[in-house]
């Protein structure tokens, strides 16, 4: 008993393991989190003992996060942060309910759970399997067949092509909606023969469903969402798309290993101003060496020619297609822009396409003075042409089966990674359509 | 240990070097995380976080996922373990401290190699679930590759002591060491070094793209063993390294064993940065650099190393 209150007290002191699931409008208050040194960003449920729960979760997502939830290891608890989803809030009833400073009830929350103060979260779903074993043998592996169909609700493995020409083993799994390297609410439906992705489906963008709680744009994209319908100064969007950019590099560098390397883009990204591009150059010449950009991501997930034609955004420009609605903007022109451009449209090229540009939106930032940019129904978003109907995410995710196929599941993450996608920013243009079809 | 120390020592002592050194990769992998991240580097907090850290894995209640395999499970991390502290037995201390120094050490230390396989493949097998099994299946295709590298870095190694006693081998670097005299074998030694105990850029078993592959499913004591066990690979191999390449207790001064130490300590800093420093290869990328690089390089070490002593 002593050893255990001994392990408690030490324990207390030790950085909280959080499984975090950043909901709409929270993408980079929880991304701000993994700089906090009192909580440790954790990859799996397993490895938590908080779940945070951030922003606005859609009804449908409802279900699986109770999964997650139930994955946790005791003693656990949940931290909802922010007001968006109080109907789903209340299918967590032990939940804690924070609107400002997560980090410190986090804390205290976890102290709680481990001095007994606080009971460890029950279960949402009952702790039954999925289906019943009714298997002959052991391991109810379904008696005579080990290959084929789903007996008991289990998907077993069946016989399929693979690239060789042999028939192997091929197994369905479904990867998402809380998978730590995808945005939140993307899921897929995978094939896999052993580490190669036989084929990839993509489930619907759950934030577009009905009932789903109202979306707010995100901090970071709100100055591009008002640049549709106002003038905004050049400025101001510029240094926010630096950031966004610099935001998503520090995840990237996260999916490639690489979590140190990743707290320090983090940092660098919410200290860059006008006309800070020479450090974003000078991380550029340290990726170098990281050998991020050569053989983790060369040859990886390439969309050229025709597929990047009409794509938009860092995606098509580094495969060279001059798309950047920029261009056609008289106050860009002004100030002699002209889109940066790579060629060979790999993982590799989309990652120097996007630092590229987060030091040239630096260097605008600081020359542009008071400069606005006129609304003109399109605004090009760190992702891509924005408009009331369309955005980048919503004519990259087709692009997803075909792309991912044939792939190894490594190089099929970096090749999402790299496509930097945004199920929010999809669902806030496809909520305009609708009000507009509404009204 | 001295010959005739008792076996229980000479276990005890192993157990203890493992014991620290995977404190010290713990802290090791806190600081340079730190420095990397431009995080601030607190003392006190960095030397405390492993113990902390543990001790709230060791509060942990867990009871697994869907039919696991609860002796696989268990045995995996113990399987680990037990042969990073088999690798570490073998590596002397000095001309006459050393936990075991059989005439074959060089063959029992690649035969603990070979068996790193079983572990991860067991511990991504036991829990009955997709991610894992992954990881598992992906190391058996990384451990095919750079076994062969791996152990022909080492053998080169066993040609000027022209023995296979671990003992021998750091007693023939007593006027040049092997770093120099066969300048291929350490960063190849190195370089596979990391792929035997999975870290940094050849985490591919458990890599983040697998949501942490064959650890997914760990909580509690299993995940605090697995961590353990993998870092307690990692010495290991730092400490061969160091005794296979960098002169083991030779060097003026200090005692041979704080040669020993401060020899394998730089080398696990060296393995430690890179995870820090360098991002996930491609399984792909590894395997074809592993036959139609390493290999190579790791044959014509062994020749150049031969015709030397001719």
């Amino acid at each position: 008993m002593r050893l255990h209150d001994a392990l408690r007290w030490l324990a207390a002191d030790a950085p909280v393991p959080v499984f975090a699931v950043a909901g709409a409008g929270a993408r980079e208050a929880v991304q701000r989190l993994r700089l906090s040194e009192e909580l440790r960003l954790v990859d799996t449920p397993r490895a938590g003992s908080v779940l945070l729960v951030a922003g606005g979760i859609p009804e449908s997502l409802a279900e699986p996060l109770a999964r997650v939830h139930d994955a946790l290891p005791h003693p656990r608890c949940t931290v909802w942060w922010g007001p968006e989803s109080e109907g789903i809030v209340a299918r967590f009833p032990d939940s804690v309910l924070v609107h400002d400073d997560p980090v410190g009830a986090i804390v205290s929350a976890h102290r709680d759970l481990l001095a007994g103060r606080r009971r460890s979260d029950p279960p949402i779903l009952p702790d039954a399997d999925p289906a019943p074993w009714r298997g002959v043998g052991p391991y109810g592996q379904g008696g005579s067949g080990m290959t084929g169909g789903i007996p008991y609700g289990r998907p077993m493995a069946e016989l399929g092509p693979d690239r060789d020409g042999l028939r192997l083993d091929v197994l369905p799994v479904t990867v998402g909606p809380f998978f730590p390297r995808f945005p939140v609410g993307l899921a897929l439906d995978v094939t896999l023969a052993g580490d190669v992705v036989v084929d990839a489906t993509v489930h619907p963008n759950p934030f577009v469903a009905d009932g789903s709680p109202p979306l707010a744009a995100r901090p970071g994209l709100a100055a591009f969402v008002r640049a549709l319908a106002e003038p905004v100064r050049v400025a101001e969007l510029e240094l926010a798309r630096a950031r966004e950019h610099l935001r998503w590099l520090a995840d990237a560098l996260v999916a490639h290993g690489l979590p140190s390397l990743g707290s320090r883009v983090l940092r660098l990204a919410a200290r860059v101003g006008p006309g800070d591009g020479a450090s974003v150059r000078d991380l550029a010449r340290t990726l170098g060496w990281t050998q991020v950009l050569r053989w983790s991501t060369a040859g990886v997930g390439r969309v050229a020619g025709e597929d990047a034609r009409g794509i938009g955004g860092p995606v098509a420009r580094a495969a060279g297609a001059a798309e950047d609605a920029r261009a056609e903007d008289p106050a860009y022109r002004a100030l002699g822009f002209a889109p940066v451009l790579h060629r060979g449209g790999d993982a590799a090229d989309r990652w120097r396409q996007r630092l590229a540009e987060a030091a040239q939106s630096l260097d605008l930032a600081a020359r542009a003075g008071d400069r606005r940019a006129e609304p003109r129904g399109r605004v090009e978003s760190p992702r891509g042409l924005l408009t009331p109907e369309s955005a980048a995410t919503t004519r990259l995710l087709p692009l997803l089966p075909p792309l991912l196929a044939g792939q190894e599941w490594g190089d099929a993450v970096a090749t999402l990674v790299s496509l930097d996608l945004d199920l929010e920013e999809a669902a806030l243009v496809a909520r305009q359509v609708a009000g507009a079809v509404v009204g | 240990m001295r010959p005739d120390a008792s076996p229980l020592v000479a276990a005890l002592a192993v157990g203890g070097v493992l014991l620290v050194g995977v404190y010290l990769v713990a802290v090791l992998d806190r600081v340079v995380g730190a420095v990397v991240a431009g995080a601030p580097v607190r003392v006190g907090g960095l030397l405390a976080g492993p113990v902390r850290a543990a001790a709230l894995l060791l509060v942990q209640r867990y009871r697994g996922t869907e039919r696991f395999d609860a002796p696989g499970w268990a045995l995996a991390p113990a399987l680990l373990l037990g042969l990073a502290a088999v690798a570490l037995g073998l590596v002397p201390l000095g001309p006459d401290l050393v936990a075991a120094d059989p005439a074959t050490g060089f063959v029992v230390f690649s035969a603990a190699i070979a068996f790193v396989m079983i572990a991860v493949f067991l511990h991504g097998w036991s829990p009955n679930a997709v991610f894992p099994l992954h990881g598992a299946y992906r190391y058996a295709a990384q451990a095919l590759s750079f076994q062969i590298p791996f152990l022909l870095a080492m053998l080169a190694t066993a040609l000027p002591a022209e023995s296979l006693s671990i003992v021998e081998i750091v007693r023939a670097q007593a006027s040049i060491w092997n770093v120099v005299r066969q300048p291929l074998g350490l960063p190849l030694y190195l370089v596979v070094g990391l792929a035997v105990s999975f870290w940094g850029p050849l985490n591919l078993p458990d890599g983040a793209d697998l949501a942490e592959g064959t650890s997914a499913e760990d909580a509690g004591v299993a995940r605090l063993l697995w961590q353990a066990a993998r870092a307690a690979m990692l010495v290991a191999v730092a400490a061969m390294g160091a005794a296979g390449f960098l002169g083991g207790w030779w060097g003026p001064w200090l005692p041979g064993p704080v040669w020993v130490l401060v020899k394998s300590v730089a080398l696990l800093v060296v393995l430690v940065a890179a995870g820090h420093l360098l991002a996930r290869i491609r399984i792909e990328r590894f395997v074809v650099v592993a036959w139609a690089v390493l290999i190579p390089l790791a044959l014509l070490n062994v020749f150049i190393a031969g015709a030397v002593l001719l």
